[in-house]
C-alpha cells in the first residue's frame, strides 16, 4: 500500500507563512494499491488530489475510487465540490460514510453543498456516476484481497476507524476521536456522585478504549488524531471529540503499533511548534519503545 | 371499533410517540443548557418510559450494528455521547410539545409516571435484595420503568374507548387487561409489544412487556426479570404507588413470591425508599418550573 497526504489538518484550512511546510488544507488521504485508488476523507485537500488526478491518470481512461468518509463534519466534506473528477463524464466513485441517526441521507448530506445557495452547480448536473453507501461497524472485502474493518469511534457525531488490510499490511485510521471518558462523577464528595453510575461509568470508558486499542493492535501505521497536547486538553478541550499527543502514543505503544502518525492538526499549531513537539515526543519515548513517530505532512509518500 | 381499524390506529400512534408531559419541561430546560451534565441527562431519562425507550432503541439499533445488546443508560451516554443522547431525548421532548393536549385524556400522567418508576424502583430493590449481580440491577430498573408502556397508545389513540375500558374494568371489578381486550380487541401488553418491536428495545424488556400479568406460567429466558416486574406490578397497584388504571389486580400465585423470597412484610420494608425514591425523582423534575 502506498499514501499520499493532500491534506492534514484539522477544524478549519488554515493557509498561511506559519503552515508552509505541514500544509493548511483539510483532511484528505490517498491510497493505492495494485491499481486501485482510494481516499479517505474530502477536505480541502481532495481539490488538489483531483487536479493531480486529471493531469495524470485522465488520459489513461476515466477515473474509478472509493471515497471513505470518516464522518461528515465539515472540515472532511467540504472539498468535495472542488473535486474536479465529479465533474467528468465516465468518473465512477463510490462514496462511503457512518451517517447521524436523525440525519438525512448520505447523498443529501454530501449533495447539499452543492446547492446554489452554496456553490454554482448542483448537485444534480453532476457528470459523474456516483453511488453512496452508509456504513456502520462491518467488514467489507475489496478487490485483490483488500478487506476493509471499520469501528465506532468516540466523537461529537457518528464517526468511523477504517482499517486496510493487504497483503499482511496494516493501515489504521483513527481520527477523530477522544479518548472515552466516564463523564458520571466519580468523587463521592460531588452532589451528583452516583456509586452504580460512577462504577459503571469507568468501566464502559474503560471497555470503549480497549475495543479502540484492539482495533488497530499491531498495524503497521496508524495516522491518529493528535489535535492537542495533554496540557490544553485538560485545561479546556475535555469533550471535543480529539486525542491529545501523549495519550496517542501511550495507547498505540500498548498496542504494539510499529508506526505513529499525528495527523488532524489544530489550525492553530505552526510548522516551528509542530517540528518541536515531534522531536520532545521522540525523545521522551526514546529507548523505551520501538514504534517510529512522524508528523503527517501535506504531499508526503508513505510505503506500507 | 373493529380491530383492525384499533390496530391501525395504535401504529400511527407509536410512529410519533412523544415523552411523558410529565418530564418534558425537564428535559427542554436540562437539554437546552449548554454543556448538558451527563448525571442530569441520566436522571431526566431513567424518570420517562418513553425516553428510556427510544435511548434503548437507538443504541441496539442497526445504525450501531453492535454484537450484544446495551441494557445500561449509562453505558449508552459514555457510546453514544451526550450530545446524541440529548438530541434525542430532545426530539421526543418537542414532538411531546405538540401533542401535550391530547395526551393521557383518560390515565393522568403524573399518575402513570410515579406507578412506572414505583414498580421500577421495586423491581430493582428486589433484585438487589435476591443478590442480582450489581451490573445489571439498571436492567430491573428499566424493565420496571418500561412494563405499561403499551398503555401510551390505548390512552391516547384510543382516548374515547379507553374511558369505556376503564369504567368497565370498575364496574365490574376487573382486571384492566381483561377490559381492555373485551373493549379494545386488544391489550397493552400487545401493544407495549408492538412498541418493543418497533423500536427494537431489547429481547429481556420485550419479555416483560409481553408477560407481566402472567408471570406464573412462563418457562422463557428471562424468568428472573419477568417475575420481578410481575411481583413489584402487583405491590405498586396494591399500596396505590401512582394509579396505571388498575384498580382490582389479579391476586398472582404464591409461587411468583416464594419464588422471590419476598412476601407483604417486605413490602412494608421497601415502601418508605420506593416513596423517597419517586419524591427525589419529583423534586429533580419540578426544578424545571
Amino acid at each position: 500500500m502506498k499514501v499520499r497526504f493532500w491534506g492534514v489538518r484539522g477544524s478549519i484550512p488554515s493557509p498561511g507563512p506559519d503552515t508552509v511546510e505541514v500544509g493548511g488544507n483539510t483532511s484528505c488521504i490517498e491510497l493505492r494499491y495494485n491499481n486501485h485508488l482510494f481516499i479517505i476523507d474530502a477536505g480541502t485537500g481532495i481539490k488538489f488530489l483531483g487536479d493531480y488526478l486529471v493531469k495524470t491518470e485522465l488520459q489513461k481512461g476515466s477515473i474509478t475510487a472509493h471515497l471513505f468518509l470518516t464522518h461528515t463534519h465539515w472540515d472532511h466534506i467540504m472539498g468535495f465540490p472542488f473535486f474536479t473528477p465529479i465533474f467528468i463524464p465516465g468518473t465512477h466513485l463510490d462514496i462511503y460514510s457512518p451517517v447521524n441517526y436523525e440525519d438525512d441521507s448520505l447523498e443529501s448530506i454530501i449533495g447539499n453543498q452543492l446547492s446554489y445557495r452554496h456553490f454554482p452547480v448542483r448537485q444534480a448536473e453532476l457528470s459523474a456516476n456516483i453511488n453512496y453507501h452508509e456504513l456502520r461497524e462491518e467488514s467489507l472485502d475489496f478487490e485483490d484481497g483488500m478487506r476493509i474493518t471499520t469501528k465506532f469511534l468516540n466523537h461529537p457525531i457518528l464517526t468511523l476507524g477504517y482499517r486496510f488490510e493487504h497483503e499482511g499490511k496494516v493501515l489504521c485510521t483513527v481520527y477523530d476521536n477522544e479518548p472515552f471518558r466516564n463523564v458520571f462523577p466519580t468523587d463521592p464528595a460531588n452532589p451528583d456522585y452516583d456509586a452504580e453510575a460512577a462504577k459503571e461509568g469507568e468501566q464502559a470508558a474503560q471497555e470503549e478504549n480497549d475495543k479502540i486499542l484492539k482495533f488497530y493492535q499491531d498495524a503497521d501505521v496508524v495516522i491518529h488524531d493528535t489535535q492537542y497536547t495533554l496540557k490544553e486538553y485538560r485545561e479546556s478541550k475535555i469533550g471535543w471529540g480529539h486525542t491529545p499527543f501523549e495519550s496517542a502514543i501511550n495507547a498505540a505503544h500498548k498496542a504494539r503499533v510499529k508506526k505513529l502518525i499525528f495527523f488532524h492538526h489544530d489550525p492553530l499549531r505552526t510548522d516551528g511548534q509542530l517540528n518541536a513537539l515531534l522531536t520532545r515526543y521522540r525523545k521522551m519515548i526514546a529507548g523505551k519503545t520501538n514504534m517510529e513517530m512522524e508528523i503527517a505532512r501535506e504531499k508526503a509518500v508513505l510505503e506500507i | 371499533m373493529g380491530q383492525s381499524e384499533n390496530l391501525q390506529r395504535v401504529k400511527t400512534y407509536i410512529d410519533r410517540m412523544p415523552a411523558l408531559p410529565v418530564t418534558v419541561t425537564k428535559v427542554v430546560e436540562v437539554c437546552n443548557q449548554p454543556g448538558t451534565s451527563a448525571v442530569d441527562l441520566n436522571k431526566v431519562i431513567s424518570v420517562d418510559p418513553v425516553l428510556m425507550a427510544r435511548v434503548m432503541k437507538l443504541i441496539n439499533s442497526a445504525y450501531y450494528g453492535l454484537s450484544g445488546k446495551i441494557t445500561s443508560l449509562v453505558r449508552a451516554i459514555i457510546m453514544l455521547g451526550v450530545n446524541t443522547v440529548k438530541n434525542l431525548a430532545l426530539s421526543s421532548a418537542v414532538v411531546g410539545n405538540l401533542g401535550k393536549s391530547g395526551n393521557f385524556q383518560t390515565l393522568n400522567a403524573q399518575g402513570f409516571w410515579r406507578h412506572s418508576l414505583g414498580v421500577g424502583v421495586t423491581s430493582k430493590l428486589l433484585a438487589r435484595k435476591r443478590g442480582v449481580d450489581a451490573k445489571i440491577l439498571e436492567e430491573y430498573f428499566i424493565a420496571g420503568l418500561l412494563h405499561d408502556i403499551g398503555k401510551i397508545p390505548l390512552n391516547n389513540a384510543l382516548a374515547d374507548q379507553y374511558v369505556e375500558v376503564m369504567a368497565a374494568a370498575d364496574r365490574e371489578r376487573l382486571p384492566l387487561i381483561k377490559a381492555e381486550k373485551r373493549i379494545l380487541n386488544i391489550d397493552h401488553q400487545e401493544t407495549g409489544v408492538m412498541i418493543g418491536e418497533a423500536w427494537n428495545i431489547g429481547a429481556n424488556f420485550m419479555e416483560t412487556i409481553r408477560h407481566h400479568h402472567d408471570p406464573e406460567g412462563y418457562s422463557g429466558d428471562s424468568r428472573d426479570l419477568v417475575l420481578s416486574v410481575s411481583a413489584a406490578n402487583y405491590f405498586m397497584n396494591l399500596t396505590e404507588v401512582g394509579f396505571s388504571g388498575e384498580r382490582y389486580p389479579r391476586r398472582m400465585d404464591d409461587e411468583v413470591f416464594s419464588y422471590l423470597g419476598v412476601d407483604m412484610n417486605w413490602l412494608d420494608e421497601i415502601e418508605d425508599e420506593v416513596e423517597a425514591q419517586i419524591q427525589k425523582a419529583e423534586i429533580f423534575l419540578k426544578m424545571a418550573e
